[in-house]
């Protein structure tokens, strides 16, 4: 009796953790995910390098505290993208890229070693005060944060959530076409909402209600932009799928462009 | 004693000429001594040698051969011929010294009292007694009084040599015997001129001393010097190194404060150190805006000094509000490339354009003047590449350049003056081919000859002993806290093995891999008109990513190490006073170094300075070519009176402006009086001596009358002294008898 009670309870905590990570995991494809379809470690993985993708591990927003060990939205599209990206800067320019990234968080002091960090579905994130603080510190030092990959006006509202406890006294706004951010490597004044995967199933290039791209931006007081935004996009899947046929080459590319001129802003501002 | 054993004085055997008054030759004396000699021991041997024990014989006979050369010595009159001043008609100058440091004291009086009461006590007297004696005075400059109640110890300086130049000028007609000089020889002037040392000489006038004061106070503490740069950017952290001396003060606190136009801007107690021994302070200040300014530094006075006046000095700097340009070329994008930007983004007073190539084909460029300005590259022509002062070679290969623009890099340390810093990364130094470029010449590091000296490897900053004490490279002000500072900076995050540093090359900071090894890391050095320095690493981002924001370690660096790249980097008009400081004395000579747009010499160009003086006063002075270097222009000027002046020369080539420069100086009166007090008797020696004369102490003046008299100046007399009667002499001959008696009795030989 005691047995069948206890099998019962197993079985009802496997059913709740299952629950918990389809939920987690809802609208994801899972045809599209790496852990299907894993990328391979490049052979000069180990190159010391000028450059490297650092990307953000934080705290998701439906996440307890400290939950590190389950994938959160911080590791979408990881490892693909970057490795992707990388080969892509290494041809397009001479910043010298290491070919694999290096993952970062804000509990640590790693993260002052990667003066350039990339966070994807920051809709989802939640910082603490003391992550908070350490970001603001990054970034005052002269770190740049790139953000990618959330949608709609719930996500932003998330997204501002932590991002208004960084600088409480720093506006977000709208970078104009005429910055130096988009006139680094390339000039970008036509640029195209980068849509996601899922504009295959959805037929749309937006996600929830964020039906227009927002290109904003957090300034310093000398007017150099310390976090920029894209808002209602995702530059991630671009890059991660820029080998895949279906997903359009003009995405892709107005992606690695986008990215790339963030780097280089990222190391000349 | 002297006198007693060889009748006369010391000294007039140091003047007189030795002769044999029988008018003998000389070498018959010699002749015949040696005969003497040799017979005398002939004789002894032969008819007394079997007397004595072994070779005793030969003392014997030497004391008696000594004897009778001696007597022949004797027979020939020996006699010494002096020149000596004929009595009543020679005059005596007596110059004593009126100045304010003839107040401090002497013994318990003060010094000027002192001579007055030598003089009176009986010096003048005696002179007065045996020749004419003028007496003078001399400050700024020589004055003729007729008593002694005409001293008052106010005169404003001492000018030893042009109260001699003086004096010579106006007793071209009068016999002048000698001169009596009674000072403390606290000159404010560096002494006699060449000049007028060589007609003091020609006219065989010896210059007696008697020295007053001590030769170092009992307690006193003086600031010796203050050095500061005679120009500065504004708004630039500048370095006044502050010299002190003390005596009597061991290990006592001073409060040393730096003022700049009275405002206090550096502050700090110090410890002295060992007595009368130079102890160097720097202090940190900002220069401020533009504009000439007066900086001063003190010391508080102590307990018990006897001379406070002298503890400040004043120097002007010349701020200027230049804004420098410096060109950086970077191969490849980097972190240190936009953290250096951004430390340079924090200097109002320095310009920095870079040029980054960011792929194969592309460069990116900031700060440019106009969007055409670097369009086609990196400059082709001098005159474009000249319009900066500072050039900054990232990490980009030497194959980047043209041969032709290698040279440029090389002329633009070398004849333009400006200064090049080169920097690693994978494309510097030896990786990037540098070594077998004519550019390897001005770098201060003999570059390895071989690939992979880049290393993405962690290291560490440690200051030299030329870092330590070098102003570049100084982030705290302390040079203590400096050192520790550097200690405790983040590890860069790379660094490059440049080689050695090359002879005449200044290491101050030494890159150290935690791996192992050590190697130059930031090195300086001088070429031709310019400077030239390697920094072998770009890895100091980590200096400002890993601390605090508020760590400005990062950025003070950087902002210095370029500020010494192009502070002393000239324009094409570039003037210098050969004195900014004039102490006492207005002559100055003007210079102006002109140049063309490709800063080769300009020899036909029209320069011309207008000067502002204290009042408004201003002046126009034209400069005209020197023979010695082609497009150099030269003026003397002197500054009427004492305050702080401004100048501006301007340069023209036909009616095209080449350029315009402007320096300060500053004519300080009194002031110098007060510094080196204690008696210079060094000074005093060394004129007596180039003169003839002789040094005294008041006390061994008295035998001045005596001495005075044998000279070869004025109206003299040339006398004739027997010296065949010195009871030197005699002693010797019964001395010598005397010795060979006792030795005969000793050894029973009698």
């Amino acid at each position: 009796m005691v047995f069948n009670r206890n099998l019962r309870a197993l079985i009802v905590v496997i059913l709740l953790a299952g629950a918990c990570l389809a939920f987690q995991r809802r609208g994801r494809l899972p045809f599209l995910d790496d852990e299907d379809e894993p990328e391979p470690y490049p052979a000069d993985a180990g190159e010391k390098t000028e450059w490297v993708f650092a990307r953000l591990r934080y705290n998701s927003y439906r996440q307890g505290a400290g939950m590190w060990g389950v994938r959160g939205s911080w590791s979408t599209d990881y490892p693909k993208a970057e490795r992707h990206f990388a080969q892509g800067i290494r041809r397009l320019s001479r910043v010298h890229v290491r070919s694999v990234e290096e993952v970062v968080d804000l509990d640590t002091d790693k993260i002052f070693d990667y003066p350039w960090i990339y966070g994807v579905e920051v809709g989802h994130w939640d910082l603490s005060d003391s992550q908070a603080a350490k970001l603001r510190e990054y970034l005052t030092r002269g770190g740049f944060l790139m953000v990618d990959d959330f949608h709609g006006s719930i996500e932003w509202e998330i997204f501002m959530r932590s991002m208004s406890r960084v600088f409480p006294d720093r506006p977000v706004v709208d970078i104009p076409n005429k910055d130096a951010i988009f006139h680094m490597l390339f000039d970008l004044d036509n640029r195209v909402q980068i849509p996601g995967i899922v504009m295959f199933y959805t037929g749309q290039t937006y996600e929830q209600d964020g039906v227009t791209e927002k290109w904003g931006g957090i300034y310093d007081e000398k007017g150099r932009i310390m976090v920029a935004m894209c808002h209602n996009m995702d530059l991630g899947d671009a890059w991660e799928h820029a080998d895949m046929p279906q997903y359009p080459e003009r995405y892709t590319s107005m992606a690695y462009r986008i990215g790339l001129n963030y780097i280089i802003y990222s190391m000349t501002h | 004693m002297f006198e007693a054993l060889f009748l006369y004085p010391y000294r007039l055997f140091t003047r007189g000429e030795f002769l044999f008054a029988s008018g003998w030759p000389a070498w018959v004396l010699l002749l015949l001594m040696l005969i003497a000699i040799a017979g005398t021991g002939y004789w002894v041997w032969r008819h007394h040698g079997g007397n004595f024990a072994g070779r005793r014989w030969i003392a014997v006979a030497a004391l008696q051969g000594l004897v009778l050369a001696l007597l022949l010595f004797l027979l020939w009159r020996p006699a010494l011929r002096v020149t000596a001043l004929k009595p009543q008609q020679n005059v005596i100058a007596v110059v004593v010294d009126d100045s304010r440091s003839m107040q401090l004291k002497h013994e318990d009086l003060p010094r000027l009292e002192a001579a007055r009461k030598l003089l009176s006590g009986g010096l003048l007297e005696k002179l007065r007694n045996r020749f004419q004696v003028r007496v003078y005075r001399a400050g700024n400059y020589l004055e003729r009084i007729q008593g002694l109640d005409a001293l008052t110890g106010a005169q404003p300086a001492t000018h030893l040599g042009l109260s001699m130049k003086q004096m010579m000028e106006e007793s071209a007609s009068l016999p002048i015997g000698a001169v009596v000089l009674l000072t403390d020889g606290s000159d404010n002037s560096g002494g006699l001129e060449a000049d007028t040392l060589s007609e003091i000489r020609r006219r065989k006038i010896p210059i007696h001393s008697v020295g007053f004061g001590a030769e170092k106070l009992a307690r006193d503490l003086e600031v010796l010097d203050l050095d500061v740069p005679q120009r500065a950017l504004s708004d630039s952290r500048i370095g006044a190194a502050i010299t002190l001396r003390h005596f009597g003060l061991n290990g006592q606190k001073a409060k040393l404060a730096l003022l700049a136009d009275e405002k206090i801007v550096a502050s700090r107690e110090v410890i002295l150190g060992a007595e009368g021994v130079p102890q160097t302070e720097t202090l940190l200040f900002n220069a401020g805006l533009a504009g000439a300014r007066n900086v001063r530094a003190s010391v508080v006075k102590l307990e018990g000094e006897e001379n406070p006046s002298n503890n400040a000095q004043s120097r002007l700097i010349n701020v200027e509000s230049l804004k420098p340009r410096i060109l950086y070329i970077e191969g490849e994008p980097k972190w240190d490339f936009k953290f250096i930007r951004r430390a340079l983004e924090g200097d109002r007073n320095l310009q920095l354009t870079t040029m980054l190539r960011t792929t194969q084909n592309k460069i990116y460029r900031q700060g440019v003047e106009d969007p055409k300005e670097l369009e086609q590259g990196f400059p082709g022509k001098e005159e474009e590449l000249f319009k900066f002062s500072g050039l900054i070679i990232g990490g980009i290969e030497a194959s980047y350049f043209t041969p032709q623009q290698q040279a440029m890099i090389r002329n633009f340390a070398d004849r333009r003056g400006g200064g090049v810093l080169f920097l690693a990364g994978r494309g510097a130094f030896a990786d990037g081919g540098w070594a077998a470029s004519p550019v390897a010449e001005m770098i201060p590091v003999t570059l390895a000859d071989r690939k992979g000296t880049f290393h993405r490897d962690p290291a560490t900053a440690e200051l030299t002993g030329a870092g330590r004490d070098s102003l570049i490279v100084r982030i705290e002000e302390d040079a203590k806290k400096n050192e520790e500072r550097w200690r405790k900076l983040p590890y860069l995050a790379n660094y490059q093995e440049t080689g050695p540093a090359k002879p005449g090359a200044t290491v101050l900071v030494d890159a150290l891999p935690t791996s192992k090894g050590r190697h130059p890391l930031f090195v300086t050095q001088r070429y031709g008109r310019g400077r030239v320095s390697v920094f072998a690493s770009s890895g100091t981002w980590r200096w400002q990513m890993l601390q605090d924001v508020k760590d400005l370690s990062h950025e003070v660096f950087w902002q210095q190490t370029l500020r010494w790249l192009v502070t002393e980097t000239p324009p094409q008009v570039s003037a210098t006073p050969s004195k900014q400081l004039l102490l006492d004395d207005g002559q100055v000579e003007f210079r102006a170094d002109v140049r063309d747009p490709a800063y080769k010499p300009l020899a036909g160009a029209t320069v011309e300075a207008r000067i502002l003086g204290p009042g408004g006063a201003a002046a126009m002075l034209p400069l005209t070519p020197d023979s010695s270097q082609t497009g150099l222009f030269t003026a003397r000027w002197d500054a009427p009176k004492s305050g702080n002046y401004v100048v501006e020369v301007l340069a023209r080539n036909g009616k095209e402006e080449m350029g315009r420069d402007v320096f300060t100086l500053s004519r300080q009166d009194g002031i110098a009086e007060n510094f080196h007090a204690g008696q210079n008797r060094q000074l005093l020696e060394g004129l007596s001596r180039q003169t003839g004369g002789n040094y005294y102490t008041p006390a061994s003046a008295q035998a001045l009358p005596d001495d005075i008299a044998y000279s070869e100046a004025g109206i003299t007399t040339r006398e004739t002294k027997d010296l065949w009667n010195m009871p030197a002499l005699l002693l010797a001959l019964f001395g010598a008898k005397a010795a060979e008696w006792l030795l005969r009795r000793r050894w029973g030989a009698v």
